[in-house]
């Protein structure tokens, strides 16, 4: 699947969905659009797209509240479209679980470099297995089991998971981090590295507010321990 | 029989009197600048300038004032009773001793015989001395030989030379009797005082009449014990004197106090307003001048609050339009942009009569979209939500990636040393590099040179300094002050093409945000051309809230990297 996706996109504005269909078809991925949030969803449970492009303005109810809903039952990756990009618009935004973020005016090769970013987050790469106590992180498999149950993470959160685990103990920056998993250029947003990190604290740490596995080292970034 | 002559008081050359001046006050200083007081105000300006400047302060203008009240009523006061009890006492001294004098005179030498000799006379003057008026005596005449004797009561204290002359020659001469004068002699008296000049005396002669060479006689009398009465008068009168002064200055104080505490609370409350508290108001009470003041200020400042009012709600609703334009202009500009790039990709394939048309939708479209970026950008700065994503970065690495980013590799000559970590925000720091290397490429050509540098500032904590500096004219010295206004534009000539006008407003804007400057100069040397210095704290004092939440203990792990170990951005080690 790598390259070409299937995509939902959510967005109300005719002409901004009919322009951004016929760029990102263009660049050849298969697109599907829906005009709201409750359309949207309806859509991605029939379809079963690869990923979506989520405006946060909808009617109705709103982008954020779409990506809570979508991140109940999926783990596909999404991107959020916002035209504000007031700080604190983004925060809520990734903490609602979304993968990232472009701004609009966008530019359609953005989106689609963002898009193939995302979609490339879920390949595997090599066969082997790392064990960090409780947690089994396989590579082949692209699974990541903690006690044994299987945890359900987005292509993101496991390739940051990945990536971390690729060099244990060693700490990474956040604009590292922004390069391997975002494939963002040097201007990558590090509250990204934040949310998802929070994320996936939430999901592997067994005290998510005392994190043991994934620790902040000041003034530089994260790295994966193993608890000793 | 001898009458002697009656009194007629005359006060001599050799009375000392005591003086005083009234109403003694500062001579009127001319200011120091004379020569422009000829041409200058008027006299009352001028005494009014010259009283502010000797008399700084309210206050001291009102203690002088009530000084100088004081001072004349008290002095004038005691100067007046001074004088009258002096005359009074003076007076009734005098004419007790020369009333004495005169029947003791009568009685003793009118009593003389026609022809006496000096020891007659000695004696007679001995007896006039020894009244209860306590004073010496001289009596001269012709004895029965025709010699001229002296008798003295007291050799030593009172001789013929204590006499003044003029009043010898008075009492010797003899004045026509007609109608308004009965007696050919009179009695005349003189104050003098000693050859020292501190005992004063009353000195008094008269001369018998009769036939033949009657004796004159010389009394004089010490006025010590008066002057010392009155010298007490004079000090018990300077005293109070300097207590009504005293009371005066301290009443000016109080007057002052309840002038000026009003005037103080002007003051502070006019200062208020001008730090742009708006709301400052005063008190109001009573109905003298200085409440109509207050009420009057109260005025001023409501209205003033009003106006600001109104003014910065017109400002806040233009800049909300513009807010609200340049947000509505994103929708349309996001399909646009969408639609170009499609036109762009199948611009070879047009006819060629259409594709110089698309090329300029699409570049136009591009300019476009920046504008409304930067639009956005500098609204956002105005808003006050403009906010720091901060991150700690390589700043070496970030002006590299900056200058690659926009294919400048070639143009740009960068001095940076790798592995110097600030804690910044990349991406506004990415639009202050932009906008100043793309500035010195436009206006000096290529190379420009940056440099990348740290400081250490007066609070420790060191900043970041980063120089770009062009090889072009430089920039009009009487422009400089303006580079960074927005829309601002060194030469009016300049094509409309190149750019926004808001690039280095929007790159000051970022580098206040992080609490830096950028700065601009000419460069003195030779080669010349613009040089624009941006400072940022290195550490900029900042904290992200996500961090905040996920700060996970580990004092082992603060400085286990060793690349910014040293780094303290506000969170707390362990729990």
């Amino acid at each position: 699947m790598a390259g070409v996706a299937f995509l939902l996109l959510i967005e109300d504005d005719d002409a901004v969905r009919t322009a951004l269909e016929m760029g990102l078809t263009r660049q050849g991925h298969r697109v599907v659009t829906a005009a709201s949030g409750e359309d949207g969803l309806k859509l991605l449970r029939e379809q079963r797209p690869d990923l979506i492009v989520l405006d946060v303005m909808l009617p109705g109810i709103d982008g954020f509240e779409v990506c809570r809903r979508i991140r109940r039952t999926d783990q596909l990756p999404i991107i959020l479209l916002t035209a504000r990009s007031d700080d604190i618009d983004v925060v809520v935004g990734l903490e609602s679980g979304a993968d990232d973020y472009v701004v609009k005016p966008v530019q359609g090769r953005v989106l689609d470099a963002r898009i193939r970013a995302v979609m490339r987050r879920g390949e595997r790469e090599s066969n082997d297995a790392a064990t960090f106590g409780s947690l089994v992180i396989d590579r082949s498999a692209m699974t990541v089991t903690k006690n044994g149950e299987d945890l359900q993470l987005t292509p993101t959160e496991l390739r940051l998971l990945l990536e971390l685990s690729r060099r244990p103990g060693q700490a990474l920056s956040r604009q590292q981090l922004l390069r391997l998993v975002w494939e963002h250029d040097y201007l990558g947003d590090s509250r990204l590295v934040d949310a998802c990190v929070q994320r996936l604290r939430a999901k592997v740490e067994d005290v998510p507010s005392s994190p043991t596995l994934i620790r902040t080292v000041r003034g530089v970034g994260y790295r994966l321990d193993a608890p000793q | 029989m001898n009458d002697p002559a009656q009194p007629r008081s005359r006060e001599g050359g050799g009375s000392r009197e005591r003086g005083t001046r009234h109403g003694e006050g500062r001579p009127p200083r001319r200011p120091a600048q004379g020569g422009a007081a000829d041409k200058g105000p008027n006299p009352q300006q001028k005494a009014r300038s010259w009283f502010a400047g000797v008399l700084p302060t309210l206050r001291l203008r009102l203690v002088v004032v009530f000084a100088l009240v004081a001072l004349t009523a008290a002095v004038s006061a005691s100067g007046i009773a001074y004088w009258l009890n002096r005359d009074a006492v003076l007076t009734r001294t005098q004419n007790a001793a020369l009333n004495d004098f005169r029947k003791s005179m009568e009685d003793n030498a009118g009593s003389l015989p026609r022809r006496y000799d000096c020891r007659q006379l000695r004696d007679a003057a001995e007896k006039m001395a020894s009244t209860s008026q306590n004073y010496e005596v001289i009596l001269t005449g012709e004895d029965a030989r025709g010699l001229i004797c002296t008798a003295t009561s007291d050799q030593d204290a009172f001789t013929t030379s204590d006499v003044p002359a003029e009043l010898r020659n008075a009492v010797a001469k003899r004045r026509p009797v007609d109608v308004g004068n009965s007696h050919p002699y009179h009695l005349y008296w003189q104050r003098t005082s000693d050859g020292g000049g501190s005992e004063p005396f009353l000195v008094g002669g008269a001369k018998m009449i009769g036939e033949g060479p009657t004796p004159s006689g010389f009394m004089r009398k010490s006025l010590g014990p008066e002057r010392d009465d009155l010298n007490s008068l004079a000090w018990s009168l300077g005293i109070a004197t300097g207590l009504a002064l005293v009371g005066a200055m301290l009443l000016a104080q109080a007057a002052a106090t309840t002038v000026l505490r009003p005037v103080r609370r002007l003051g502070d409350a006019a200062r208020r307003l001008g730090e742009g508290k708006l709301d400052t108001r005063l008190k109001v009470s009573g109905t003298d001048e200085l409440a109509e003041l207050s009420r009057t200020f109260n005025k001023a400042a409501e209205s003033l609050e009003n106006r600001v009012a109104d003014l910065s709600a017109r400002e806040e609703s233009s800049r909300r339009f513009v807010a609200d334009m340049s947000h509505e202009l994103r929708t349309p500009m996001t399909a646009i942009s969408a639609v170009t790039e499609v036109l762009e990709e199948e611009q070879d394939n047009l006819d060629p009569m259409i594709a110089p048309a698309v090329q300029l939708v699409v570049s136009e479209t591009r300019r476009l979209n920046d504008l409304v970026e930067n639009l956005m950008e500098v609204t956002r700065f105005d808003a006050g939500t403009a906010k720091l994503v901060l991150d700690d970065v390589d700043v070496a690495d970030q002006v590299t990636a900056c200058i690659d980013a926009r294919a400048w590799l070639d143009a740009v000559e960068l001095d940076a040393d790798r592995g110097l970590m600030v804690r910044l925000d990349p991406r506004r720091l990415d639009v202050i590099l932009a906008n100043l290397i793309g500035n010195a490429l436009k206006h000096g050509g290529s190379p420009v040179r940056v440099s990348v540098r740290t400081e250490e500032t007066a609070d420790g904590r060191g900043e970041l300094v980063i120089e770009i500096s062009d090889r072009g004219p430089g920039i009009p010295e009487e422009k400089l002050p303006h580079v960074f206004e927005r829309f601002f534009k060194a030469s009016a000539s300049r094509p409309r093409s190149e750019g926004s006008g808001l690039g280095l407003s929007i790159a000051q804007e970022n580098a206040h945000i992080h609490g830096g400057s950028i700065s601009a100069r000419n460069d003195p040397s030779p080669e010349g051309g613009a040089v624009f210095t941006l400072r940022l704290p290195r550490d900029t004092d900042a904290r992200r809230p996500e961090e905040a939440d996920d700060a996970d203990g580990g004092t082992a792990e603060s400085g286990g990297n060793g690349t910014a170990g040293g780094e303290d951005d506000g969170r707390k080690d362990g729990r």
